[in-house]
């Protein structure tokens, strides 16, 4: 039997492949969706929990990443005192009647788009937030996993203007041991997207305006300037 | 260039050397971390910023090892004294600061068999630093995972003048390059992180390691099986220190 690490790094490496081959026109034309949004003056508002945190951590004020976009995450309400720790931790899912509170410490703008992350689509906060972004006439694209998306019998993808799949299982395990499948690898392929949306949203901002606003890793010496400097200029508060 | 394409080749090649130069570290660090599992010890990971991804990847969900506790940032307001704004600046400078780590460790229990891994792409800051020194002296086994090409070329701002993998038992070099971003631009500015994505194969690689290391002596390993009841009460077993 092949190592377990060997097997695992096999099956990433194969479904980054697939990953690519099945969506990359949609990636591209995603990153176009948000460049146009972000030249525009708007921030894209990204939303996920939990495991489709990672998504939204891996475009939000991120080394080598695009600047104008900006997180909803119930912990800033939590943090601030204007919601329960608890329900932050996730139960909020299930309570669409927060969405101003979680919302309220944000300057959001009707210029702005939205990125939700659902992977299985049926979460009612993140349906309410899709129904208040459409009902607002703005952009909305939806990252979710279809295997269970289709599972949890979603809707959030009703709402969607593009929408883009992690394409791993569900359940998503990846390697036997002893007949039992562990090792996820879902959120990895999804991190490997949400860089392809990046490497895209570079070129359009090359193409269309010669510079790009990239963030520099904060651990290297003189970022803080280069990156204090891009915050000011795109938005400061709408965007930290 | 810079393309999608041209991240998904080279991501991929940075996945693969990963394997090929870590897997003896990955191999060391399971070992240390079944033999805490077996003793009842737990897995206390720690990463400032996005590095924090690594433990969610891998807990409280189906196939996830049950024994691995985050140490969350975010505990240091919650229960540390801290206030929001000290927590929240713009450019991560909260993470930069020494003499924090006592204060997080009074907010969980720890036992003696419990394992550190500490996370930080660049390892220079205060927090991480002092996280993986303070739990090396309360003898803890330390785990770091860095990008030792980032933090070879950068001065520690910790106090000691040290950096995160001089505090290890076990060092995993992510295999990241300097600064975290992948793709050249022909400036100063590289694009398309890609710690996190190294991170995530190190983690679910360790995993993987743990349980079939357990399962080869016979032991059941501590999963998560999707299993309300079963889950429940393994759970219960380590109530207050996951």
């Amino acid at each position: 039997m092949a190592d377990v690490k060997r097997q695992y790094v096999d099956l990433v490496l194969q479904k980054i492949d697939e990953n690519y081959e099945m969506q990359h026109e949609k990636i591209t034309k995603v990153a176009h969706m948000f460049g146009e949004c972000m030249r525009n003056g708007g921030v894209v508002q990204l939303f996920g929990h939990k495991l489709a945190e990672e998504f939204v951590n891996e475009l939000n004020f991120r080394a080598g990443g695009i600047v104008p976009f900006h997180a909803i995450k119930a912990k800033d309400s939590a943090l601030r005192g204007l919601l329960d720790k608890s329900l932050a931790q996730g139960e909020f899912l299930n309570h669409p009647e927060v969405l101003d509170t979680i919302l309220s410490p944000y300057v959001l703008d009707d210029r702005d788009m939205y990125c939700l992350i659902s992977l299985n689509g049926n979460e009612p906060f993140a349906l309410e937030l899709a129904k208040r972004v459409k009902e607002n006439g703005q952009k909305l694209v939806v990252v979710t996993n279809m295997a269970t998306y289709k599972n949890s019998n979603g809707t959030l993808l009703d709402y969607a203007d593009e929408y883009l799949d992690f394409g791993s299982g569900d359940p998503d395990q990846a390697v036997e041991i002893n007949g039992t499948y562990y090792g996820q690898w879902g959120t990895t392929i999804g991190a490997v997207v949400a860089q392809q949306i990046t490497a895209e949203l570079y070129n359009y901002f090359m193409e269309k305006e010669g510079a790009a606003p990239v963030l520099l890793s904060a651990n290297l010496n003189g970022s803080d300037k280069h990156n204090n400097d891009l915050v000011v200029k795109y938005g400061g508060k709408r965007i930290r | 260039m810079v393309n999608a394409k041209v991240f998904k080749d080279e991501v991929k090649k940075l996945i693969e050397k990963i394997y090929e130069t870590q897997a003896a570290n990955i191999d060391a660090t399971a070992e240390i971390m079944t033999n805490a599992i077996k003793k009842g010890g737990v897995i206390h990971i720690y990463g400032s910023g996005h590095s924090v991804g690594l433990g969610i990847d891998i807990t409280d969900r189906p196939g996830c090892l049950v024994p691995i506790h985050i140490m969350e940032m975010t505990d240091f307001v919650y229960y540390g004294g801290v206030s929001v704004e000290e927590f929240t600046d713009k450019v991560n400078i909260f993470e930069r600061r020494p003499g924090m780590a006592e204060k997080l460790f009074n907010l969980y229990k720890l036992n003696e068999n419990d394992v550190f891994v500490v996370i930080s792409n660049s390892g220079i800051n205060g927090i991480v630093i002092d996280v993986a020194d303070l739990a090396r002296q309360r003898g803890h086994k330390v785990i770091t995972i860095t990008s030792m090409t980032h933090t070879l070329a950068e001065g520690s701002r910790h106090p000691s003048g040290k950096k995160l993998y001089e505090f290890a038992d076990v060092v995993i070099d992510n295999c990241g390059p300097h600064g975290d971003a992948l793709l050249e631009t022909g400036s100063v500015e590289k694009v398309t992180a890609v710690s996190s994505i190294a991170n995530n194969v190190i983690a679910h690689s360790l995993a993987l390691k743990i349980i079939e290391n357990l399962t080869n002596e016979g032991i059941v390993p501590p999963v998560l099986s999707g299993d309300a009841e079963k889950d429940a009460a393994l759970k219960k077993y380590y109530e207050g220190r996951i």
